[in-house]
């Protein structure tokens, strides 16, 4: 566990913020859940919220909801702490699902609706409208616990987005979802942050993350661990190549090379040669080592997945 | 949090009670669309007509009354009781008794209903103090009101008034101090008793399914704990209250037009008694049974956590019969009937038997309504530590030992 977050590049510090959890802290029984969580999330874009189980993932998003209490630390929405008016602008889907079981799924949208400062009609109306949106037409009268497994995922998000929230807060939405309820999934946090929503979602599918976030925070015990936008994480602080030498399946050429300019992290099979740079160096340098050497098949910056940045910081399996 | 004016806090008022008032009316709503709410009100509805009318019906087609005559014109006597039956729908045998003596000895054992003797007095065994609640209702009367006006007929030209003519009822023993009223005060505690505990494990099961079903999350992050739990008990409370107010309508309707004598006994004092302690008693519990509601995690477990809540109540309950067919409560159950979590069922039994003044209602009312307040904020406590607690069911004694910052 790496003691300093690592952050990409002072981009972030520049950035507008919308939402801040700051110093958040809190334990159960022995256990700490929060253990002085930092971190922000800018305005109009999709923020994932990674971690391995257990992580404080949940435990920081019903604070920002109020539903736990904390220790110390504050949640602030637009620059000042969150409070209950701000609340009500907000939309949430817990992790353990929950609605009314035996509700009409058109009622019981018109009641969070409500109970998100909406007028009847009003609520009525959207309801109307995000079940249509979610494939769900004609089945307004159903009772929820009637729906599929699916279905009752589609109304539960349509209950967080019901009142058009400022920020949407969405614990674990991929999950148990078909491709199809990924697809509308991925288009709606899209949408939505492109109208200027702030989007936090907690993920295990990093491969999902990777594709729909622009930025991530990933939190390990409680603690932000690694933070940034997806490309800046992926491209890590030191930059890499990725150099493939025809004839030299060991990647002997790249051992000669000056450590000054770059280190071998490892050897694939097939014989590409995984190289961090060294601070300053010259890529073109590795190149005319791998010239040398023999003809060069591929030479390319390597990139890493997020789920080998995540296994780099948590050191744990995604 | 918000700017402190006294406005806004007026608007932050306002919008507390909103909020809370949607969550009343999901509860109503909800409840009244289901069908289990049709069914019970009309079975609960059948059961009141059912308890008002069936002793009437059976009042009216009584078991031949068994008079006795003791001196006179044996025939004038047989005919004046005859009408007497005629007038109140009673089937009357009429037997003839040697002496007072022997008649009240009939009437001791059983074997005589009633005994006419001669022009001077109607006996019964026990008179009822509102005067048709008695063995054979109406009949003493009736017999007494002909014998009276044949005897004046006699003398009185044609066109006379024939007004206290009647003649004095005797009873042998003491009058049972108005047995309607007895029965009137035990309606009132059926009624608490069924909408406290009906409506309360409602309350207690609805939180159960909430909690259990993880809904609170997403109704918590824009509304308080205490918002959903007065917002539920408020909501049910007011459809406890509509439908005691259409069992009590049925009762006095129903009475009046069927002529019940439980209806004659339904003096003001013991319907008001009853109402207050109906409305205490449930604003008592309510929030008692959300609490033992808010504790577990699966909705199967509700039965188990809200028995020690119902307890005080079944006890209450169940020695209330013993103070409405003996005659006066013993001194245990006087204490009941002041201690709040007892006194919803005791008070209303004890006021309605006649065995305390109007004064010591108020008393233990003011009692239990302190006992409310108290009650409302430990379940209110207890709500909001356990309703967002998962796992396994949260323990009273964990909730209550936590500080305040939990």
């Amino acid at each position: 566990m790496t003691a300093t977050p690592a952050t990409a590049g002072p981009e972030v510090a520049s950035r507008e913020v919308s939402l801040e959890l700051i110093g958040l802290t809190r334990r159960f029984g022995s256990v700490v859940a929060l253990d002085g969580l930092t971190f922000s999330v800018p305005p109009g874009e999709v923020f994932g919220f990674l971690g391995p189980n257990g992580a404080g993932k949940t435990t920081a998003m019903r604070a920002i909801f109020g539903v736990v209490a904390l220790e110390a630390g504050q949640v602030r929405w637009r620059g000042r702490p969150v409070t209950e008016e701000d609340r009500h602008r907000f939309g949430y889907m817990p992790e353990e699902r929950g609605l009314y079981p035996s509700m009409q799924i058109l009622d019981q949208l018109e009641y969070l609706g409500r109970l998100h400062d909406m007028t009847a009609p009003a609520a009525r109306a959207a309801a109307r409208g995000w079940i249509g949106r979610l494939g769900l037409a004609g089945r307004e009268s159903a009772k929820l616990e009637a729906l599929s497994h699916g279905n009752q995922q589609r109304v539960q998000l349509a209950a967080a987005l019901m009142h058009d929230p400022e920020l949407l807060v969405l614990d674990e939405p991929f999950a148990g979802l078909d491709p199809g309820g990924v697809d509308d999934m991925t288009a709606i946090l899209a949408e939505r942050a492109r109208a200027g929503v702030t989007v936090l979602f907690s993920s295990h599918q990093l491969d999902l993350v990777e594709h729909v976030c622009e930025a991530v925070a990933i939190i390990h015990r409680g603690r932000v661990v690694a933070q940034g936008a997806v490309a800046g994480l992926e491209r890590g602080a030191r930059s890499r190549l990725a150099v493939r030498v025809a004839g030299d399946p060991a990647g002997g050429w790249a051992r000669r090379l000056d450590p000054r300019v770059a280190t071998v992290e490892r050897v694939d099979a097939d014989g590409t040669v995984l190289l961090v740079l060294a601070p300053d160096a010259d890529s073109q340098r590795v190149l005319d080592a791998a010239r040398a050497a023999g003809a060069v098949e591929h030479f390319s910056f390597a990139t890493r997945r997020l789920s080998e940045v995540f296994r780099e910081v948590t050191g744990e399996d995604a | 949090m918000t700017a402190a004016g006294p406005g806004s806090r007026r608007s932050a008022n306002r919008r507390w009670l909103r909020l809370t008032a949607i969550v009343a009316e999901r509860e109503i709503r909800q409840r009244v669309r289901s069908r289990a709410f049709a069914v019970s009100t009309i079975v609960l509805l059948l059961v009141v007509a059912a308890g008002v009318t069936i002793p009437a019906i059976v009042a009216h087609n009584a078991k031949p009354q068994r008079v006795g005559i003791v001196g006179g014109q044996a025939a004038a006597m047989t005919e004046i009781v005859t009408e007497a039956g005629h007038l109140t729908g009673t089937a009357v045998t009429v037997v003839r008794e040697p002496s007072v003596a022997a008649a009240g000895a009939a009437l001791r054992s059983g074997r005589l209903d009633v005994v006419l003797v001669d022009d001077r007095e109607v006996v019964v065994k026990q008179v009822s103090v509102t005067g048709s609640g008695g063995s054979g209702g109406g009949l003493p009367a009736a017999i007494a009101d002909v014998a009276g006006l044949s005897r004046l007929l006699g003398q009185l030209p044609p066109g006379a008034s024939a007004r206290g003519v009647t003649l004095p009822v005797r009873g042998l023993t003491p009058p049972a101090a108005g047995l309607s009223r007895r029965l009137t005060g035990l309606f009132t505690v059926v009624l608490v008793w069924i909408l406290i505990s009906a409506y309360g494990s409602q309350i207690a099961m609805g939180v159960g399914e909430e909690k259990a079903n993880r809904i609170v999350e997403v109704i918590l992050a824009s509304v308080r704990p205490i918002q959903l739990l007065v917002g539920k008990v408020a909501g049910i409370g007011i459809l406890a209250l509509a439908q005691a107010a259409l069992m009590v309508a049925t009762f006095l309707g129903l009475g009046a037009a069927v002529g019940s004598s439980l209806v004659h006994g339904a003096a003001p004092g013991i319907v008001i008694t009853g109402a207050v302690f109906l409305v205490l008693g449930y604003a008592f519990y309510c929030t008692a049974f959300a609490a033992a509601g808010s504790l577990v995690s699966r909705q199967s477990d509700v039965g188990t956590v809200i028995l020690p809540v119902q307890i005080p109540l079944i006890i209450a309950y169940a020695l209330s019969y013993t103070v409405i067919y003996a005659n006066g409560a013993n001194a245990f159950y006087h204490v009941l009937g002041f201690l709040p979590p007892t006194a919803p069922v005791a008070m209303p039994v004890l006021y309605a038997a006649g065995d305390v003044p109007a004064w010591q209602a108020a008393v233990s009312a003011a009692l239990v309504a302190v006992g409310t307040v108290w009650m409302a904020r430990t379940a209110a406590t207890i709500y909001g530590r356990s309703i967002l607690r998962t796992g396994s069911r949260v323990r009273l004694r964990q909730v209550l030992a936590r500080d305040a910052g939990g």
